[in-house]
């Protein structure tokens, strides 16, 4: 049969039917492991049933010898065990990455551990059904993906591509892995009818009546196949079933125990049930899988099928046995989310107050903030009963996991019903403390109006209060609400209410957030102290040990970078930022720097990279962040002339629109106005405008009102006289200085700011160079509108743009490649290279890959001699 | 997932350049399933005297066009969305089948 696989199963096993090229694909990533070409890590992904584990089991059979195999499963709780697949492969090893994962542990410690482990030797490893996988094991998978080039490891993980919802937290990390050359997909599909045909022969089953049935899955096709019957079953959860009722009364007890007992029911647990024979009976029944100390269901669906034949009140006492069982275990310390998991079945409300708290709280060490909220959730489904303040305080800690998880709906519910709790009480310090997190929690969702409101009455209330923490975090938020809004006077009034109160009352914390929020203030305003203000927060932040301050401080430094004279900067903070979000699991701070990045990479033209990190950022959720990549996005697919630059637009818009802040409204407004220009919709230019812009110059915002302004002019819009000593691009360039203009963007290094600004000369020179500048990013609709004015100057040899020069040369390489390659083969480092042409050395970075990868060759040296050999480059 | 019409003007020198690219194409598409399908190719005779192509694909953006079009190597000259099909005859028969 296609899919059976165990010597428990005493049916009679033939070769994968139509696998051969899933195999060829495994085979030859073993073969680059095996040979020290580097890791692998292929994720392969097909619906329940459809032979994923066998295909593995396959490859691992055939290697088994020469390659070490550790295999782990994530399970399927209603909330899952944080780390539970690599804890697998922890118990299989044993050693230090055992050791590694007792006590208190986060994603990064056992990650080092288990690549020291896996340095070790030539090793598969096996991460199971990774659609249920905690959020802690994903940071492993993701953190290993970025070291997996230089581990002797084939990874392969495994999930079920059907059942992952938008906001499925694996998308992410598919996201991350796949843009990455050492990792590939493999989707497993279901067999064709022809394989079902083979199949169903020998068995004289109707083949046409088997394939409308099963629709190819190979485990439902195997068991349908091996009912006994004559007759197809009429679902196929009557074969699962019907093979069940084929055990002895007592072992389809145990059945039943099994099925509820998750992930694996512990040997000591089944023997504490039933008697050895029995637990043999129901091992030999096909449907188990076991070793000497668990066993558990080879396939999901059938345990499913089991699980939800028991009767209720059978499962509850099952339930409520395995949680007595489970809470006193032989050895070790009980796993608190399986006893959470067990309590809520068992409705036992008493033990879910014990251990579902007791669970969120593993989980947030850890952080698996999903998981931890989820635990919470549970607590709270229990907690009716309970008293104000034990509910209050629950509901915070509930609150603050869906905030770190991007869940605003049960986020803000929580918040509110500790709110009314503590009014209830009459706790004035619960109030303004839940009014001031509130307001963050609201500012931080893009909904400013009510964050300002719960940000006012929260310093009413604790004004009330001996002056402490919380009111200086309150100033703070109104000094963040105010300066968003570029209401830049207020900004700096309530930072500087706020610094004053942190320094008296010795709060590093909120110190450092309102030095940094008056740093970006007054660079908005255009100010230089901003600058310094901003780096003594940072360094603040840093002698203070306060991770997320550091996080959001960097943030505050991008910010105030790509809207001042310090555009040039701006790279300068981000990358470094990142890496120190990306080490602390700051996710807030992460997507906030990854938006810029998009931002950067877009500005810079190096707008390949700029797609693969919106798609990034866009699957992470977040909604300002994804505001913010939705506007880079709608302005990539402008300039690059491509379709549907609206809807993200639109979809920035609504989120802009809702916060009422200029930061986001301006940016909105000026990437709608240039898609419209762009489009030659001078109505649309000044539609989408004419509020935003009237509230810029009513703020006396610079650089929206200089930016919005030239959209205006260009679109032939009224654009009331500005103040001139703007100092921004936008600003020379409605001086009509194209030059001066042009210059500063070439020193940020954002050759389409350069292109714009030339664009506009009446000037031949200005304007071809204006137009290779186009040709050479790829933006179809600025190189036609240039072209045009050169014909309209009576220029006639209008040079068309670079037509198929991939073709031009035996490797394929690009234009640009090609010119990054001559300069390699002058000796120039990447960072000179860089220099050289006006690019990010991250850009030179990419192309020096792509060259070597598009060449087959691993070093530099190697790329120039076998690029003159092909006459790529000139010799010497 | 939208259907989009990518035009490849005079992308290549000769039909085996093209075939050989197709073969790419098919290898690199084969690496993103969930985000494009290639549905079918028109291949053009093109004034220059090279090959040129309008190929269909469906795919779940611009972006991954793009993407797709990079890792295969493959030039791309404009993209444009599909809004509706009206098909009034099945196409003619592939030149090399």
């Amino acid at each position: 049969m296609g899919v059976t696989k165990t010597a428990t199963e005493a049916t009679p096993t033939s070769a994968l039917l139509e696998r051969e090229r899933e195999l060829a694909v495994l085979r030859e990533a073993l073969r680059a492991v095996a040979t020290g070409a580097g890791g692998r890590i292929v994720l392969i992904a097909g619906e329940a049933g459809v032979g994923k584990t066998a295909l593995v089991e396959a490859l691992c059979a055939e290697r088994l010898a020469t390659v070490r195999v550790l295999w782990g499963r994530c399970d399927s709780l209603f909330t899952p065990r944080p780390l539970g697949a690599i804890l697998d492969v922890a118990v299989a090893t044993g050693g230090a990455l055992e050791r590694s994962t007792r006590g208190r542990v986060t994603p990064h410690d056992v990650t080092s551990s288990l690549i020291a482990d896996l340095e070790s030797e030539p090793t598969i490893l096996v991460l199971e059904d990774l659609h249920w996988a905690d959020e802690a094991t994903l940071d492993v998978v993701s953190l290993l993906g970025r070291r997996i080039e230089r581990l002797p490891t084939l990874v392969l993980g495994t999930y079920r591509d059907d059942e992952l919802a938008r906001q499925h937290p694996l998308r992410r990390v598919l996201g991350e892995l796949t843009v990455r050359r050492d990792v590939s997909r493999l989707a497993i599909t279901p067999l064709s009818q022809a394989a079902v045909t083979q199949l169903a022969e020998p068995h004289g089953t109707d083949p046409g009546l088997l394939y409308d049935l099963t629709r190819g899955n190979p485990f439902f096709v195997t068991e349908v196949l091996q009912s006994p019957d004559d007759a197809i079953p009429p679902t196929v959860r009557d074969a699962v079933l019907a093979r069940a009722a084929r055990l002895e009364p007592a072992a389809q007890q145990l059945l039943d125990v099994i099925a509820v007992t998750q992930p694996k029911a512990e040997m000591w647990l089944l023997e504490a049930e039933s008697a050895a024979a029995q637990i043999d009976a129901a091992l030999v029944s096909g449907m188990l899988e076991s070793t000497t100390s668990a066993v558990w269901f080879r396939h999901e669906l059938a345990r499913l099928a089991v699980e939800q034949s028991i009767a209720p009140g059978r499962a509850r006492d099952l339930h409520r046995r395995a949680l007595e069982r489970l809470a006193t275990p032989p050895s070790g310390d009980p796993d608190l989310a399986r006893l959470a998991h067990h309590a809520e079945a068992a409705a036992d409300g008493a033990a879910v107050l014990r251990f579902a708290p007791a669970a969120a709280e593993r989980a947030s060490s850890v952080g698996a903030h999903r998981e931890a909220a989820a635990q919470y959730a549970r607590a709270l489904r229990f907690a009716t009963d309970l008293g104000p303040a034990d509910r209050a305080s629950l509901l915070s800690r509930h609150s603050f996991e869906c905030y770190l998880t991007a869940q605003d709906v049960p986020a803000l519910a929580s918040i509110a019903e500790a709110l009314a709790c503590y009014r209830g009480l009459g706790s004035n310090a619960g109030i303004g403390a839940t009014l001031r997190w509130q307001a963050l929690a609201l500012l931080n969702w893009g909904r400013a109006a009510e964050a300002v409101v719960s940000a006012r009455e929260a310093v009413s209330v604790l004004e009330r209060l001996p002056p402490g923490h919380e009111l200086a975090m309150a100033y703070g938020a109104l000094a963040s609400l105010a300066t968003l809004d570029y209401d830049l006077e207020a900004g700096i009034a309530w930072a500087a209410r706020s610094i004053a109160l942190a320094v008296e009352i010795e709060s590093a914390e909120a110190q450092v957030a309102a030095l940094g929020m008056l740093g970006l203030a007054e660079s908005l305003q255009g100010s230089p102290q901003g600058q310094a203000h901003l780096e003594e927060a940072l360094a603040l932040a840093h002698a203070h040990d306060l991770e997320s301050q550091v996080g959001r401080t960097y943030v505050l430094l991008g910010m105030a970078a790509s809207r001042g004279a310090a555009l040039a900067h701006m790279r300068g903070y981000v990358e470094p930022a990142l890496a120190f979000c990306e080490q602390r699991d700051l996710d807030v701070w992460t997507d906030a720097l990854l938006a810029m990045r998009g931002w950067l990479e877009l500005e810079e033209g190096n707008w390949d990279a700029c797609a693969g990190t919106v798609t990034q950022v866009l699957a992470r959720d977040c909604i300002l962040s994804s505001t913010q990549s939705r506007v880079v996005l709608g302005t990539l697919r402008a300039r690059r002339g491509d379709p549907d630059p609206w809807t993200p637009l639109a979809q920035a818009d609504d989120v802009a629109t809702r916060s009422g802040q200029l930061w986001w409204t301006s940016q909105v407004a000026s990437a709608k106005a240039e898609a419209a220009w762009l489009q030659a919709d001078s109505e649309t230019v000044a539609v989408a405008t004419d509020a935003v812009f009237a509230r810029a110059v009513e703020l006396r915002a610079p650089w929206p009102m200089a930016e919005l302004a030239w959209w205006r002019v260009q679109g032939s819009a009224h654009a009331a006289e500005l103040p001139d000593d703007l100092a921004t691009p936008f600003a020379a360039q409605l001086r009509g200085d194209w030059r001066g203009a042009a210059e500063e963007w070439a020193r940020a290094g954002f050759p389409y700011g350069v292109a714009l600004a030339l664009a506009q000369s009446e000037d031949e020179t200005d304007l071809r160079r204006a137009l290779e500048i186009s040709h050479g990013l790829g933006a179809r609709p600025l190189a036609t509108l240039v072209a045009q004015r050169l014909r309209r100057l009576g220029v006639r040899d209008v040079p068309r743009g670079p037509r198929a020069s991939t073709r031009e040369n035996p490797a394929q390489l690009t234009s640009r490649e090609l010119e990054v390659l001559a300069l390699v083969a002058d000796g120039l480092r990447n960072a000179e290279i860089a220099h050289q042409l006006v690019v990010s050395k991250r850009t030179v970075d990419h192309h020096v890959s792509s060259i070597l990868r598009k060449l087959g060759v691993r070093t530099r040296g190697e790329a120039v001699s076998t690029s003159r050999q092909l006459g790529l480059v000139e010799d010497r | 997932m939208d259907t989009y019409v990518i035009v490849r003007r005079s992308g290549w020198n000769t039909g085996a350049e093209f075939a050989e690219s197709a073969a790419r194409s098919t290898v690199e598409g084969d690496r993103m399933p969930d985000d494009i399908a290639w549905l079918r190719s028109y291949v053009l005779e093109e004034r220059d005297g090279r090959v040129g192509t309008i190929c269909i694909y469906r795919a779940s953006s611009p972006e991954a066009i793009r993407r797709h079009a990079g890792e295969a190597v493959l030039p791309v000259d404009e993209i444009v969305k599909v809004v509706d099909t009206v098909i009034v005859r099945p196409d003619s028969v592939p030149a090399n089948a």
